[in-house]
């Protein structure tokens, strides 16, 4: 509106200048008239070279959290992950992650008996997931200072390397991610890992349940 | 070990940190809006709200941009989120269309590039693979696979390289067909009573869809009919099946 109205009264301004000027200019000879603007400008026009924006497309992150490994107690887990955003909703992650499995009640109430050697209690998984950003939101830390946010849905498939044998691994969960700025975020999330197991009698599925904190870098 | 990778990670995205480190000198480029106004949203995607709007002949700084849409600032130092589509016809200031690139099915029929991730069943046990193809022309694609089958009585590790011949290049249901070869390592798994570790060259041969959905990314499935060259008298044959996503450039 207040455009709108510069608009009017200027070009009003302007038409009656030329009304009270142009006589006098067409009086002067034709061939004295110079083009040239008084002051030349001193900055050159600068195409948009796309390749110069910068693209943020792809996020880098490391976790940390507490994975509660079936039968085998709880334990500290980390790890990295690497998203490729496809578009404001879906999202592709791979992750890794490394742990160590604790010891069975078993164990514990027999004394001296192990069900797995030291090394085959490395708990190692990696997974690839497909990601969608159900809800993205703003959370309000004062009246005027907000954060983007995400709370996403994630699933995916990979494999877990432990108790000696590498298996068939599906996980699935959901995360809430704070933007901090446009390229640093934090993440909270919590993960279910599913998988065969036959390691303490008969095989069964095993759940494993993750929650995890990480920072995340876009780029 | 996995401490040390997991630094190097996080030290990668280096450019990233750079432009806060030492400030961003170049002048981020301008263009001018054509459409009679553009809608500004505080994040990067239609689920964030709107709070601004510029109009026909304002100039924009374009800042960075998030898959689909494009941070911007105008002159009086506001910033906000728009759609890359909703400005993609705009002019910069030399007065030629800046054009930016929204990727469709045209660009899916050029792409030269792509790249993706696939799940499935070969043989009866879960497959995981992620594929690379370079397209040397329209109809012609080389592409490299790396697999992990995991089954109850096997872990699998399959490296395969194929050529692809698409007939259809610019439908946006394409079908393929695929022959290539590579080697497969066959690691029984601890529990069983004779472990015997095996690697032999395989080749395959398979058909399957690819299906344009939208942005830069496309469906795709097959399946692949693979013959193990075993030292033994007989060779071996296994199926396989995936679906996957995959994206292109």
């Amino acid at each position: 509106m207040e455009n709108r109205t510069k608009y009017l009264f200027l070009t009003g301004f302007c038409l009656a200048q030329v009304m009270a000027f142009t006589p006098n200019v067409f009086a002067a000879e034709e061939s004295d008239r110079d083009d040239r603007p008084l002051i030349e400008p001193d900055v050159k026009p600068v195409p948009v070279d796309e390749a110069l924006i910068d693209t943020e497309n792809f996020e880098i992150g490391a976790f940390v959290g507490v994975l509660n490994i079936e039968d085998f107690e709880s334990s500290m887990v980390y790890g990295g992950k690497l998203t490729y955003h496809l578009s404001e909703s879906f999202f592709f992650e791979a992750g890794i992650g490394f742990a160590e499995g604790g010891e069975t009640s078993f164990e514990n109430l027999a004394g001296n008996v192990q069900v797995l050697a030291d090394g085959e209690r490395d708990y190692q998984y990696y997974n690839i997931n497909l990601g969608y950003n159900i809800l993205p939101g703003e959370a309000f830390l004062t009246e005027n200072y907000a954060f983007n946010t995400n709370f996403y849905l994630i699933a995916g498939a990979g494999a877990t390397d432990f108790g000696g044998d590498t298996r068939f691994t599906l996980n699935a969960g959901a995360g809430y991610q704070i933007l901090l700025t446009d390229s640093l975020s934090i993440h909270l999330g919590v993960r279910q890992h599913y998988y065969r197991i036959d390691v303490v009698g008969a095989e069964k599925t095993s759940m494993n349940t993750e929650i995890s904190s990480g920072l995340s870098v876009f780029f | 070990m996995p401490i040390a990778i997991l630094i190097l990670m996080l030290c990668l995205p280096v450019t990233a940190w750079a432009g806060w480190l030492w400030g961003d000198d170049e002048p981020a480029p301008r263009a001018q809006v054509v459409e009679p106004f553009v809608v500004w949203r505080t994040g990067p995607a239609v689920g964030y709200p709107v709070f601004h709007s510029s109009e026909k002949g304002e100039w924009l700084s374009l800042l960075q941009r998030k898959t689909g849409w494009m941070k911007v600032r105008d002159d009086k130092g506001r910033e906000g989120w728009v759609a890359v589509a909703a400005i993609a016809q705009t002019r910069d200031a030399t007065g030629e269309m800046v054009n930016l690139s929204v990727p469709d099915l045209e660009a899916f029929s050029n792409r030269t590039l792509e790249s993706g991730l696939m799940m499935g069943e070969f043989e009866g046990a879960s497959v995981i693979s992620g594929y690379g193809g370079w397209w040397f022309t329209p109809n012609l694609a080389a592409e490299l696979w790396g697999s992990q089958v995991l089954g109850s009585a096997s872990e699998i590790l399959m490296v395969n390289a194929n050529i692809v011949h698409q007939p259809f290049p610019h439908w946006r249901v394409s079908p393929y067909f695929t022959l290539g070869a590579g080697h497969i390592w066959v690691d029984p798994k601890a529990t069983l009573a004779v472990p015997e570790e095996r690697d032999n060259p395989i080749a395959h041969a398979g058909l399957g869809l690819r299906v344009y959905i939208t942005d830069r990314y496309f469906i795709r499935a097959e399946f692949k009919d693979y013959k193990v060259f075993t030292s033994r008298s007989t060779n071996e044959e296994a199926t396989e099946w995936k679906i996957g996503l995959s994206i292109f450039f």
